[in-house]
């Protein structure tokens, strides 16, 4: 079989090349999309993915982990009672007031008291052992590197957050959280920096439990009893889940995002369909004459859309390898992106999709591959 | 076949065929009641001037067009109760196809332009090959079938285009105004091939054209005039078209 399809876009590539440009950026924008939206709403819940703990216990109906209002501190006796929980943490949320070293004016911080044992849970996946050990000075706080700019300090310096001196006494990655800083302290450090909440009461209880698999099965247990107060108990993937779809759909960014995609891939379709119709008219007259000489007109449609299929693959290929350089570049600088295989394999078929139906737009074009009109 | 042992020697029938095109308000007749019929192993040309309709006549005998009245036949087959993909098929199977402009795809090869519909017959790649490149040979291009349109000149391309249709061995051959384009001594190439295809192969070559050089080698001339065959005439001796392509081949 001669790949008529193949052949022309190697022999023609300077008039596929803006179809595979539209696609290639259209997949590009799309995986870079992704990746930030992933990224930067994925250290939404930054607290709960980066800890170890299998359910969170918080004031009910709280939409966003940085939205928790305190609960009785009691509720732990609660938990502590079943016999599938081998573990709880305190979680204390504090919304503070930073000032750094060098005059960066106020800056926004949650600070996360935690529990600075070696087993603790909280942020067990972006915290190393000897580094969480450091929390149990007092005053001692652990910030994201690429935060120190912002908070106007270096290692080891000492800064004040509500009014009380803290010190910084190490660093780290992953921690960048939206809306603010993340500042890490032992619970005792937070429960000093917390000027409003009394001191019997708790913004959130992590819990581990025997079987993670299980971990549905204890959350429901455990949101039964009310003898304790207003609490509600989710696992830890509700919880994230939660957190995210609020930032990403509740505060507007969400839809944004979409709307960009949307137009991305409205723009890249008209492009694709022109370059591909131009294509087509470009050989009318030899199409036309493969019909005259009894090719089926749906085995022409077949190389229209083979065309397509392949100005979509390179497209994309080129893609892949931009967003890759991308990536690592994103890397470099901190900019939280964060791309899962799934969202990856969604966004290059989404632009094959793309590349597909402007094919199927082209293969209109074929209805003037008339051999009749050969004859004039 | 056996409808064409049976039925008389005629390949292309046309019985009071009549057409005319709508132009908005404007009814403009092209055909008055033509009837024909033409034989197969002879190189029969439509002559006459442009707008007279022969092209129309040559597309509705082929099956590219339906006329308004009247009904043609090609090899036994009535051509208006075929449906579109049925005269794909009949087309696929038992005609070629050459026409003044030579519609070569620009990406592909000599040999790839007469294997491609050559592979839409559902033959073994090995055998598409052989008979591309026996159909190159035929019409002289044996050494130049690795060139793209572009490495070739217009004679070239006409006897590639040539090789293209006759290579699916069709028994009806038809050519719209195949030399107007080309230079005295390509254009005498290419009705050469024609005359010696007919011959041989006893294909019913039917041609439309003005060129004076085509009516003095065929077998039958038909002059048709406003819509209506005007003269038919059969050349009982006509002149004897046996040069080889290889002669002129460069």
């Amino acid at each position: 079989m001669v790949a008529l399809a193949r052949l022309t876009l190697v022999h023609e590539w300077r008039r596929f090349l803006p179809a595979m440009i539209a696609v290639g950026f259209a997949g590009l924008l799309q995986l870079l999309q992704a990746a930030l939206v992933l990224g930067i709403f994925g250290s939404a819940s930054v607290y709960i993915t980066g800890s170890t703990a299998d359910l969170w216990v918080g004031y009910p109906g709280t939409q966003s982990v940085n939205l928790g209002r305190p609960i009785d501190a009691g509720v732990e006796m609660r938990l502590r009672m079943d016999a599938d929980v081998l573990r709880v943490e305190s979680f204390r949320w504090v919304d503070a007031d930073w000032r750094g070293a060098r005059d960066t004016g106020g800056v926004s911080v949650f600070v996360s008291g935690i529990d600075a044992g070696p087993d603790g849970l909280m942020f067990a996946r972006a915290l190393p052992t000897a580094l969480r050990a450091r929390l149990a000075e007092p005053g001692a706080v652990i910030v994201d590197r690429a935060d120190l700019s912002t908070l106007g300090v270096n290692l080891r310096d000492a800064a004040t957050i509500n009014g009380q001196r803290v010190r910084v006494v190490g660093v780290t990655s992953g921690l960048r959280a939206l809306g603010g800083v993340n500042v890490l302290a032992s619970l005792a450090t937070a429960r000093q920096l917390d000027t409003t909440t009394a001191a019997d009461r708790i913004t959130y209880l992590v819990a581990k439990v025997r079987d993670p698999a299980q971990a549905g099965a204890v959350a429901a247990r455990l949101s039964d009893g009310r003898a304790f107060g207003n609490y509600a108990v989710w696992t830890a993937k509700q919880f994230a889940q939660r957190s995210q779809m609020y930032w990403m759909f509740d505060t507007g960014a969400g839809a944004g995002v979409l709307f960009l995609a949307a137009i991305v891939f409205l723009v890249g379709a008209v492009i694709t369909s022109q370059t591909l119709v131009a294509a087509v008219v470009g050989s009318i007259r030899e199409y036309a004459t493969l019909n005259a000489l009894g090719v089926g007109v749906n085995a022409l449609r077949k190389v229209v859309m083979e065309q397509a299929f392949w100005v979509g693959a390179l497209g994309l290929l080129g893609s892949s390898v931009l967003a890759g350089l991308f990536f690592a570049l994103a890397a470099h600088y901190n900019v939280p992106v964060q791309l899962s295989p799934v969202a990856a394999v969604a966004c290059l078929f989404l632009s094959m999709l793309l590349a597909l139906v402007s094919g199927l737009a082209a293969i209109r074009t074929l209805r003037h591959a008339d051999p009749a009109s050969l004859l004039r | 076949m056996s409808l064409l042992t049976s039925a008389p020697p005629f390949t292309l029938q046309a019985s009071n065929i009549s057409k005319s095109f709508t132009s908005g308000r404007v009814v403009t007749p092209v055909l008055h009641d033509i009837s024909l019929a033409i034989r197969p192993g002879e190189l029969t040309l439509i002559s006459g001037p442009s707008g007279c309709g022969k092209s129309t006549l040559l597309a509705i005998l082929s099956g590219l067009q339906q006329p308004d009245r009247g009904s043609a036949s090609a090899l036994g087959h009535d051509l208006s109760s075929l449906d579109t993909r049925a005269l794909e098929y009949f087309r696929l199977r038992h005609t070629g196809f050459i026409f003044q402009g030579f519609n070569l795809f620009p990406a592909l090869t000599a040999q790839q332009q007469v294997e491609l519909p050559l592979s839409y017959l559902g033959l073994p790649s090995t055998e598409v090959r052989a008979r591309a490149i026996e159909a190159l040979e035929d019409v002289g291009l044996g050494p130049r079938m690795k060139l793209r349109p572009a490495e070739l000149s217009g004679g070239e391309k006409q006897r590639v285009a040539i090789a293209r249709a006759v290579a699916k061995a069709p028994e009806l051959l038809f050519a719209d105004e195949p030399t107007s384009a080309l230079d005295a001594a390509n254009g005498q190439i290419v009705i050469d091939i024609l005359h010696r295809i007919a011959r041989t192969r006893g294909t019913t070559v039917l041609c439309v054209s003005h060129d004076p050089r085509l009516i003095s080698n065929s077998d039958r001339v038909l002059t048709i005039e406003d819509g209506r065959i005007l003269n038919d005439q059969s050349l009982p001796f006509p002149p004897a078209a046996t040069v080889g392509t290889q002669e002129h081949s460069v």
